[in-house]
């Protein structure tokens, strides 16, 4: 069972004056919840337990864009420092595939994967999936089917947030930072209406700035 | 005659004579060895050489809302620190700009009459690019900047971390330019040979061990 970070329902965060936020957001965020460094600290312990389970075998890191991308990056360069400062290292190649899902005519879930290399390339490989936040998880449930037809040696999933809610599939990723509320949340990455990814720290959006950046 | 200083175009100028870094001075990982020849611009550096970019580009493009646009998969690395830092200077300063982001990437083939033609895959719809400030870093830009023209941007800028010194240039300077390097083979820092190296942190010369080795 992965280990994570909990971040309680009760949490209501951190004064946005106690850290360093771009003005422009300033009136539009409630709270910083996670701290940039904290999700740093976080993401290089899960960088030692990822090499540490999938050390023996060249790594595909592929990360889900756009909101992977914060964390994907900083990951792999946890990655790239016990690779550089060990006796042992394993190689890592990385692609990015961005991931749209829709609904079919018989309402199961579908997921396309846009982007990336040939998915035949991962055969016989270690395979490193790098999401942002899982919620339902059946975008993940999806795409591993989809990723297991192409016969890698192993695929894990490292996801940064896991959101507590009713309507989990009950999918759990292999690696997690944090296990949050189901509250709406921005920052690292994480967007709305691709507004925030530009924020360093996740933070509870205000109810304001979700009418303000309605699309 | 020196041709006018422009602090825009400016680059680190790294000569033909430069012979890099000893590997043993530095942490590589184990698996690249044999593979390099010497570090050619440590990682530390790149990083300092990118906070100053970040701090032109805010001084040029920050009057208006920017669409970052990244072109994988060797631009990933220069464009995440390269935002990092704008963030920051978001953050500490009395003004700040909206930033929002994008990925393409480029896939380039030859037609019959062996024009390089790039295809954009990948990234947004490009129309939402209409009115917006864009910064882009990569390699190829010429035909990218004829693309993106159609969409009406009110601003294009193009940063690249490295220039080529070679021959084979078309004349094009991008707008901010991290360092300006002699015609060799580096890698990486998000720069490959056939996929490798990019987990690596500085930027490399390969050796012909490694080019053997990596070979498609």
């Amino acid at each position: 069972m992965a280990s994570y970070l909990e971040i309680l329902d009760d949490d209501q965060g951190h004064e946005l004056s106690l850290f360093c936020v771009p003005k422009h957001y300033e009136e539009d965020l409630d709270s910083v919840i996670i701290p940039n460094g904290l999700i740093k600290d976080r993401t290089e312990r899960l960088a030692r337990d990822i090499v540490r389970d999938m050390g023996g075998h060249h790594i595909v890191a592929l990360c889900v864009l756009k909101g992977g991308y914060k964390f994907f990056a900083d990951l792999m360069d946890y990655i790239k420092a016990l690779n550089q400062n060990s006796d042992k290292s394993v190689p890592l190649t990385v692609d990015f595939i961005r991931l749209k899902s829709y609904s079919n005519d018989q309402s199961t879930n579908c997921v396309k994967v846009i982007g990336g290399d040939e998915l035949s390339a991962l055969s016989g490989k270690n395979v490193l999936i790098v999401e942002d936040i899982v919620e339902t998880g059946r975008t993940m449930e999806t795409l591993l089917a989809l990723l297991n037809e192409c016969n890698p040696k192993m695929v894990k999933v490292a996801s940064l947030l896991v959101k507590r809610t009713p309507r989990s599939s009950g999918y759990r990723p292999d690696y997690i930072g944090f296990e949050v509320p189901d509250k709406f949340l921005v920052g690292y990455a994480l967007d709305y209406n691709e507004y925030f990814r530009d924020l360093s720290h996740i933070c509870i959006l205000s109810d304001r700035a979700k009418e303000k950046y309605r699309v | 005659k020196m041709p006018p200083f422009s602090y825009i175009n400016c680059a680190f100028q790294i000569s033909d004579e430069e012979q890099g870094y000893d590997l043993d001075l530095f942490c590589i990982p184990k698996h690249y060895a044999a593979d390099l020849e010497r570090v050619y611009i440590p990682h530390g550096l790149i990083l300092d050489r990118t906070e100053r970019l970040a701090r032109e580009i805010m001084k040029d493009m920050g009057g208006h809302h920017i669409v970052a646009l990244c072109v994988l998969k060797g631009g990933y690395k220069f464009f995440a620190d390269l935002l990092d830092y704008i963030k920051a200077l978001n953050r500490n300063s009395d003004r700040s700009i909206p930033m929002t982001v994008d990925f393409i990437r480029l896939k380039s083939y030859q037609n019959d009459q062996s024009t390089g033609e790039i295809k954009v895959i990948g990234g947004d719809d490009l129309s939402t690019l209409t009115g917006k400030d864009i910064i882009d870093t990569g390699k190829t830009m010429k035909t990218l900047l004829e693309l993106l023209k159609q969409y009406n941007p009110k601003m294009v800028k193009v940063a690249s971390l490295l220039v080529k010194r070679t021959p084979r240039s078309v004349g094009y300077r991008p707008d901010f330019v991290g360092f300006e390097v002699p015609d060799k083979f580096v890698v990486g820092y998000a720069l490959d040979y056939n996929e490798y190296f990019r987990d690596l942190n500085h930027i490399c010369v390969i050796s012909e061990t490694g080019k053997e080795k990596y070979k498609a």
